[in-house]
Order: C-alpha cells, then sequence, then structure tokens
C-alpha cells in the first residue's frame, strides 16, 4: 500500500487530536491589530520559522527511530529552538493528544513504544513514530508538519476574521509549493544538530502574551 | 469501547451541558461547596472564552483554584465534548494524575445548544440543565440532553413567578419524555432540591465503585450506544442498568 491514504489520515482535520484547540498564535496576531489580508504571510512566515524547526525535528526523529538510535538528543534539540515555554507546552500536549491516538492505531509498534517513553514528547516526534510505523518517507511527513500547520491557521482564521472560507482554502492552496519546497529541504536531515534554527521573536512574544489572556478561543 | 470505559479505580467523570445560562457554573459550584468535605473533587471547564468559568468557580472559593482547568475549545464547544474529547480528556487525566486520587472530576461543558451530549469516551455519567427562564415548553420540545440524559435538572424554579411558568408542569413534561429517567426541579433557595442532587451525584458515584455504572450515550439519535460496544433502537422492553 501506498502512504497515501494513511498520509490523508493523518492530515485530516476531523481527526480526534485536539487540532480544534489550535491557532498557530493567530488569535494572538489578530488580537495585536493583524488583519484578514496579512494571514497568508503570516501562515508563510510561520512555514520559514516554527514549521520548519517541527518539519526537521519529525524527519530527524524519523531516521534515529529507523536506525535505532536515542530520540533524547533531537527533544532537546528541538527544545533549543522553542524558545517560548508556551509552544513548547503545546506541541508537547499536542504530541500526547497524537499519541494517544496512534497507539490506538499501531498497538504493537515499538517506535510508539519508544515514543511514549520520552518525558512528554513533542508532536512532531510522535508523527514521527506514527511514520516509522506506518512506511511514510521522510518528505512525506515533512509535508504533513507544513499542510497541518497551513490548515490550522486557515481554519482558525475563520473562527476569528470576516472571511469567505473559500479564500482561505485559496491561500492554503497557494502556498502547497512552499510547503513542498520546505519538505524537500528537510528530507535528507538525519542529525539533530542540523535541524534549522530559524527565529520567530514575534511569535514567540505573540505565544507567550497569548498565554496570559483570559479571554481566548485557542490555546497558546 | 470508547478509552474512557478503562476505568481502573480512578474516580467518577460527570458531564454538565445545556443552553447558555441555565446555571451550569453554578450548579458546579453548589455540588462544590455541598461535596468537598468529604469528596476530592476536580473540575474542568469549556467556556467559549477560556476561562470565564473557570475564574466564576476560582472566585466562588468553593475548591483550591489549582483544582479547576480552563480547556479551550477553538470556539466549538459540541466538538470538545463530543466527536474530539481529547483536549478535555487531557485535562482531567492531568488533573486526575496531579491530585490523586480524586473521587469525582465535573466537566463542564460551554453552552451549546439542546443537541449538545458528551461522548461517552469523556464521561461516565452526565447531567442536562434547562431553567424556568428558558421558557415552560423547553421540556416539551424533547432533544437527546433532555430524554436521556443521566439526570435533566430543571433550574432556577424561584424564578417561576416571575417568568408565568408553572415549574411542576415543565417537569412533569419532562417526565413524560424520559421514560423513568430522574429529574429534578432545582432551586438554590430550596435546600431540599439541593440535597436530591447532592443524593444523586452519591448514589452514581457508589454505583461507579461498585463497577454498575457504564456510561450511556444519550443521543443524538434514538438508537443508544453503550460504551460495551453494543448499540440498539430503544425498544420499551429494555431496562437500562
Amino acid at each position: 500500500m501506498s502512504d497515501d491514504l494513511l498520509m490523508m489520515l493523518l492530515a485530516d482535520a476531523r481527526l480526534p487530536v485536539a487540532g480544534h484547540t489550535q491557532s498557530g498564535q493567530l488569535e494572538a496576531a489578530v488580537r495585536s491589530g493583524l488583519t484578514a489580508e496579512q494571514v497568508p504571510v503570516f501562515m508563510r512566515s510561520r512555514l520559514a520559522s516554527v514549521v520548519r524547526v517541527e518539519a526537521g525535528t519529525a524527519v530527524v526523529a524519523l531516521h534515529r527511530l529507523r536506525a535505532g538510535l536515542p530520540l533524547e538528543p533531537v527533544l532537546d534539540a528541538w527544545a533549543a529552538r522553542t524558545p517560548a515555554a508556551p509552544m513548547r507546552d503545546t506541541s508537547r500536549t499536542l504530541g500526547r493528544a497524537m499519541l494517544r491516538l496512534v497507539r490506538r492505531l499501531f498497538p504493537h509498534s515499538p517506535h510508539l513504544a519508544e515514543v511514549a517513553g520520552l518525558e512528554r514528547p513533542c508532536r512532531p516526534i510522535v508523527l514521527a513514530a506514527a511514520a516509522a510505523t506506518g512506511g511514510i518517507a521522510p518528505a512525506s511527513l515533512g509535508r504533513l508538519v507544513a499542510y497541518d500547520d497551513l490548515q490550522t491557521v486557515a481554519s482558525a482564521a475563520l473562527k476569528l476574521l470576516p472571511l469567505d472560507p473559500l479564500d482561505a482554502t485559496s491561500w492554503v492552496h497557494d502556498l502547497l509549493p512552499k510547503a513542498e519546497r520546505l519538505a524537500t529541504e528537510v528530507a535528507p536531515l538525519t542529525d539533530p544538530h542540523h535541524i534549522p534554527a530559524p527565529s520567530a521573536p514575534q511569535l514567540d512574544l505573540w505565544a507567550q502574551t497569548h498565554a496570559h489572556t483570559t479571554r481566548r478561543l485557542f490555546s497558546a | 469501547m470508547p478509552e474512557n470505559a478503562k476505568k481502573d479505580d480512578r474516580g467518577l467523570r460527570i458531564g454538565v451541558c445545556g443552553p447558555v445560562g441555565t446555571g451550569k457554573s453554578s450548579l458546579i459550584a453548589l455540588l462544590c461547596r455541598e461535596l468537598s468535605a468529604d469528596l476530592e473533587i476536580g473540575v474542568v471547564t469549556n467556556d467559549i472564552y477560556t476561562d470565564e468559568d473557570a475564574r466564576f468557580l476560582r472566585s466562588a472559593g468553593v475548591l483550591d483554584p489549582a483544582r479547576i482547568r480552563a480547556v479551550e475549545t477553538g470556539a466549538c464547544p459540541h466538538t470538545a465534548i463530543r466527536d474530539d474529547v481529547t483536549a478535555n480528556l487531557i485535562a482531567v487525566e492531568e488533573l486526575e494524575e496531579e491530585f490523586a486520587p480524586l473521587d469525582v472530576v465535573l466537566v463542564e461543558s460551554g453552552g451549546d445548544n439542546l443537541t449538545a451530549t458528551f461522548s461517552p469516551a469523556l464521561v461516565d455519567t452526565q447531567i442536562f440543565l434547562i431553567d424556568v427562564a428558558g421558557g415552560g415548553d423547553v421540556a416539551r420540545k424533547g432533544g437527546p440532553g433532555i430524554e436521556r440524559a443521566d439526570l435533566l435538572v430543571v433550574n432556577k424554579t424561584d424564578l417561576a413567578p416571575y417568568v408565568g411558568v408553572d415549574p411542576v408542569a415543565m417537569v412533569s413534561d419532562a417526565g413524560s419524555v424520559r421514560e423513568g429517567r430522574p429529574v429534578i426541579a432545582l432551586s438554590r433557595t430550596d435546600p431540599a432540591s439541593v440535597e436530591a442532587l447532592v443524593e444523586w451525584v452519591r448514589s452514581e458515584l457508589a454505583r461507579h465503585r461498585g463497577g454498575a455504572l457504564v456510561p450511556t450515550d444519550p443521543g443524538p439519535m434514538a438508537p443508544h450506544f453503550h460504551a460495551d460496544g453494543t448499540s440498539h433502537v430503544h425498544d420499551h422492553d429494555h431496562q437500562h442498568a
């Protein structure tokens, strides 16, 4: 079987993994003045920063799972590249959510058992274990991480801003080539030290501010 | 089988749902006040704006604020208790881990419409809440929560004279669509009604501890689903456990 169907399943917005609680910091950005027209730029900025880190982390973890190498250095490398504590927290909570699902799908996977033994694994590492189990290629895993982020922001945008849903989906579609390039770039990575380390201080600040607001729809 | 069915010896998880403004947070505050002397309690809230309800409960001073968690639902309160309960389940588990052993965790849904009920994967038993101020015909309109939640509470009966509603008729309407499932007409100024509510919670807890409580899905459709994986269209000869 090709990995297409498993990819579709994992990329589906209806997956019960708490995706509806996330806006990728869009809610905080909107609160500080981001407009509907700027959402595509926001999505592109995420692809160039936090999503690169997440996709790189996933691909390196996939390599190490397949090679039988320990994952702690990957988790450390990811944490070092994710300076905002609320973002680390969110990724770990989403990792727990994803792990709950994929352990049900693959109850005998040694890769998932290994990841479940880590101290609060982040979401990309859990995805990597699912990919290692389900035979998903590194580039496909990178696509999955990038695509999921685009859709997360686009669907949150519909809740937060006056938008035509067709526009939001067009934005995702128009950014697919950028997602593809990102996936291709990170696919060959095998060393935790080579996980990209871009910075996006504004996203970090938004996440930190958002964690302390008392009226929010989405998590930080 | 819902993951929730693997109970081990964890506490009872009670869902509280119903339309906006019917008094879900007040009911939870009331239960905390009445039960926290002898039971260990945790609360998860799902207000549409994260922690409005959590702040209300914290300010009510009836429970250690650390035991009250707010979960973001991305403006999807129905999703969070029904088709993707993950965020709530994680919050419940974290409370249970942090304050072990908890006797009861109360999960408060964000106010939604009459069709929203909890998945049996999230709670063991659920209270559906309506109030007299919402109009005397609400109970007659029915719906999964009104008809089949484990307990229906008709709240704010002390307001009935001011809104021109006959609470006795309302409870009787509710009783006629519920096929014998319990209904409590509640007013916080009526100690007997408060006692009835507390007694219901204690009896559910006893059933849970004795292994007799099997989460039952109220809806949204008439065929019933049971947590043991069996389902059936309702038939009147069938007695629910």
